[in-house]
């Protein structure tokens, strides 16, 4: 029995796995960052306050 | 049992708070009940079936038509509960917050069986089939129950949030599917004079969700309506 | 910075690293080709994993809705908030994975089996989760509604399985075509199969520890602003 050729669905199928993973983790980073930089500004205007 | 006295009280209390209210104003009724006629009549001209497949069709028909005015209902009367600042003086009743729950649920219960009542002859007579089957009144009471149980409680969560219109069915439709799917297969076993065993395990679907949303409101309300 | 990454953390991503490429390779060179299907059938085993991972995270958002409701410790809404988005983007995952998997192995791109819909209902109900938090303003509100959600979600959601069950068994359907659909797990199939789930468990963990360290640091965040407007 000949086995189909069905190599182009698995290319399909694994480039969203690995794809969906990246654009999550690109997205966890890009917040990460904003978060931090969000945070350095917060405190030094706390800073700039208190003098 | 102390406490079971006025528990009922208050729980009679929501409920004709909510039907006299309702007697006098008409508005959600009229809602339901003209958005139900629509849902019928779109259908009838949407799906050009003959006398066979529509019996078919019928049982979805019916609970997509009680799903979407119950939904309007759901809505509306929690909706103005929070407008006119009803549910802050509910919740200063020196009684179980849970009544008010309870009360509202067969307040909404009440209001789908109404439109029930009006669609059930209406459609029979539309579409020439006998629904006034004791299994599928059965079911409808069984359904309705269960969709009012949650959705009372999910409607007393979106009328808090500022989405509130279009968050009710977003919340409820995922929930409450079991619920729909079971009441259709038991409503289309009744209508095609199903065998007994095919139907009994959407029966117990029924009754097992009533009673875990039941219990589940009763432990979760207060959390909901709390300041 | 007033959280330096745990070292712990740094040696979990190596090692989820780690695994993952060993994981991918197993399923590119060890695992043999499947006869009636061919290649695509590599996808079943992430696609398997993504799902099970997808309902851990939903496992996880209704422990820390309960534990929220019984602490109001706003790190528990953290937790449960973490354990939904990252529920949802493998449950995509999964979803997606298996809509490509059985076109070639069933000539459809979808089948109302109890399985499938069952875990788009979940995705709903993530959905709809979230659009619930996105409606309220206040955290400690947003925070118990969100715990009461996901509550009402984890026990409705196994009710909707059951109930389509019961219609697949009252009325079984035919797949046109191929119905030979499942194949049998050849030895080396069952090893990859296991690892592809161990290694997808882990990434669920170490995922959620990052997403958990940037919730809180988005809460440390809004804690200075608000201290700043005074």
């Amino acid at each position: 029995m000949v086995i189909p050729d069905t190599t182009s669905f698995m290319i399909a199928g694994y480039a969203v796995i690995f794809g969906v993973m990246l654009v999550y983790l690109v997205s966890l980073a890009l917040r990460f960052r904003k978060l931090r930089q969000d945070e350095q500004t917060l405190d030094e205007l706390d800073q700039d306050r208190q003098r | 049992m102390n406490w079971l006295t006025p528990f009922l009280k208050a729980v009679s209390a929501v409920v004709w708070k909510d039907l006299a209210a309702e007697l006098r104003s008409r508005e959600l009724l009229s809602a339901m009940l003209v958005f139900a006629l629509m849902v019928i009549f779109v259908f009838n001209f949407s799906l050009e079936l003959d006398v066979q497949a529509r019996a078919s069709v019928t049982t979805g028909v019916l609970w997509v038509t009680f799903i979407f005015a119950g939904t309007l209902g759901l809505n509306r009367s929690m909706a103005v509960e929070k407008d006119r600042g009803c549910l802050d003086g509910l919740l200063l009743a020196p009684v179980d917050r849970t009544a008010i729950y309870f009360g509202k649920t067969l307040a909404n219960w009440v209001f789908m069986l109404i439109v029930a009542a009006v669609v059930l002859p209406l459609y029979s007579v539309l579409y020439n089939v006998n629904l006034f089957i004791p299994g599928l009144l059965l079911v409808i009471l069984l359904g309705t129950l269960g969709y009012v149980a949650v959705g009372t409680l999910l409607a007393s969560m979106a009328v808090q949030a500022r989405t509130r219109d279009i968050l009710l069915p977003i919340l409820l439709f995922p929930v409450a599917l079991p619920l729909v799917i079971a009441a259709v297969r038991a409503s289309s076993g009744y209508l095609t004079g199903a065998a007994l065993d095919e139907i009994m395990p959407y029966i117990n679907l029924l009754l097992v969700f009533d009673v875990v949303f039941a219990a589940v409101a009763l432990i979760t309300f207060d959390y909901i309506v709390e300041e | 910075m007033s959280d330096p990454k745990p070292r712990w953390l740094s040696i979990l991503d190596v090692v989820t690293i780690i695994i993952l490429t060993a994981a991918t390779l197993l399923v590119f060179l060890y695992a043999p080709t499947e006869q009636t299907m061919g290649d695509v059938q590599r996808v079943f085993y992430f696609h398997v994993a993504a799902s099970w991972t997808g309902m851990l995270g939903f496992i996880v958002a209704m422990a820390a809705g309960i534990f929220y409701l019984a602490k109001k410790d706003l790190f528990w809404d953290v937790v449960g908030l973490a354990g939904v988005e990252i529920g949802m983007v493998f449950m995509l995952i999964g979803i997606v994975t298996g809509s490509i998997w059985a076109y070639p192995a069933w000539n459809t791109w979808w089948t109302w089996d109890p399985r499938l819909t069952t875990v788009t209902i979940m995705e709903l109900a993530y959905a709809a989760y979230l659009m619930l938090r996105a409606g309220i303003d206040e955290p400690e509100r947003r925070a118990r509604f969100g715990a009461v959600y996901a509550l009402i979600a984890s026990l409705s959601v196994p009710l909707t399985f059951f109930s389509i069950r019961i219609w697949r068994t009252i009325h079984p359907v035919v797949v046109a075509g191929d119905t030979s659909g499942t194949f049998a797990l050849s030895p080396k199939m069952t090893t990859v199969f296991v690892f592809a789930l161990v290694t997808f468990s882990l990434i669920f963990v170490d995922l959620l520890w990052h997403r958990v360290r940037l919730g809180l640091l988005a809460r440390r965040v809004e804690e200075k602003k608000l201290r700043l407007l005074d």
